[in-house]
């Protein structure tokens, strides 16, 4: 849920203040979620820790400059994926978030009258801790966000984020309500057919 | 009337309430009726509930305690003395 806007002011003026704990919770909560899309975008792990840590530095020497019309997230994840998406253009590398297409995990499930052609079955038992092909659940589904073509991923993380509403989603990535769903779907699409051939 | 390969590409905005209440209702009448359907929509449900949770526990793990002192010895001083 998001923070209401007057723990949001609080936290600003925390920040603004240079309070070193205020700063470690919002670093903790955001930096993976940051460096996971960032990878996406800039191609590879390294470049994107580069490109979060200078977000950070500008997120607190900006800080001031936060009016609320977004949220506290909404605003930071802007900036940082400004700055990565400055990167990939200095490195020469665009990520396509066009979602034209219908390629997906479904491609060839339904018959020519859009009747499945082998019914899904019910999911029992499928925990986070569940044991499958000897690793956990949720490292199978971490492997599967981490196997998603760029685009999908960043969109998939962003939307997991906690504190990110669907339009900041949109306004940090620069792409059309629309994109962004059809994009999401895919990659939920993807997951579930990693989680399906387990079972 | 839907068919299963229009309900399977408006799972998500099923699940994620994007749907306006017709449209939502015609899905819900498929799922009544369609067993594979159903099942579907619960693993995409599944699926984004185990997204979420697999991307909190790589939050949770994420601290990186040396670039975290990096950013923090940045801080202008003035700001932490006053």
């Amino acid at each position: 849920m998001r923070d209401g806007i007057g723990d949001e002011t609080r936290l600003r003026t925390l920040l603004a203040a240079g309070d070193r704990a205020a700063f470690e919770r919002l670093y903790r909560q955001h930096n993976g979620a940051m460096i996971r899309v960032c990878t996406a975008i800039v191609g590879n792990r390294a470049a994107a820790e580069e490109v979060v840590q200078d977000g950070w530095i500008a997120i607190l020497q900006n800080i001031g400059g936060f009016e609320g019309r977004a949220s506290l997230a909404g605003w930071m994840f802007a900036i940082v994926l400004n700055k990565a998406k400055s990167r990939a253009r200095r490195d020469g590398r665009s990520v396509s978030f066009d979602a034209g297409g219908e390629e997906n995990s479904l491609a060839a499930a339904f018959d020519g009258r859009g009747r499945w052609k082998d019914m899904p079955e019910l999911w029992d038992e499928v925990t986070p801790e569940r044991i499958l092909a000897g690793r956990r659940v949720l490292d199978h589904v971490t492997a599967a966000i981490e196997a998603l073509p760029p685009a999908q991923r960043a969109v998939i993380v962003l939307r997991g984020q906690q504190g990110l509403d669907a339009a900041e989603v949109c306004a940090a990535l620069g792409i059309s309500e629309g994109n962004m769903r059809v994009l999401l779907h895919r990659a939920r699409l993807a997951v579930r057919a990693a989680l399906d051939d387990l079972l | 009337m839907l068919n299963c390969k229009d309900v399977a590409a408006r799972a998500s905005a099923l699940i994620d309430g994007e749907l306006s209440g017709w449209q939502a209702m015609q899905m819900r009448l498929h799922l009544a009726m369609c067993r594979g359907c159903s099942a579907f929509v619960g693993q995409i449900r599944q699926t984004r509930d185990l997204t979420e949770a697999a991307l909190r526990e790589g939050t949770a793990h994420a601290g990186d305690d040396a670039r975290l002192a990096a950013i923090l010895a940045r801080l202008p001083d003035q700001r932490r003395g006053g």
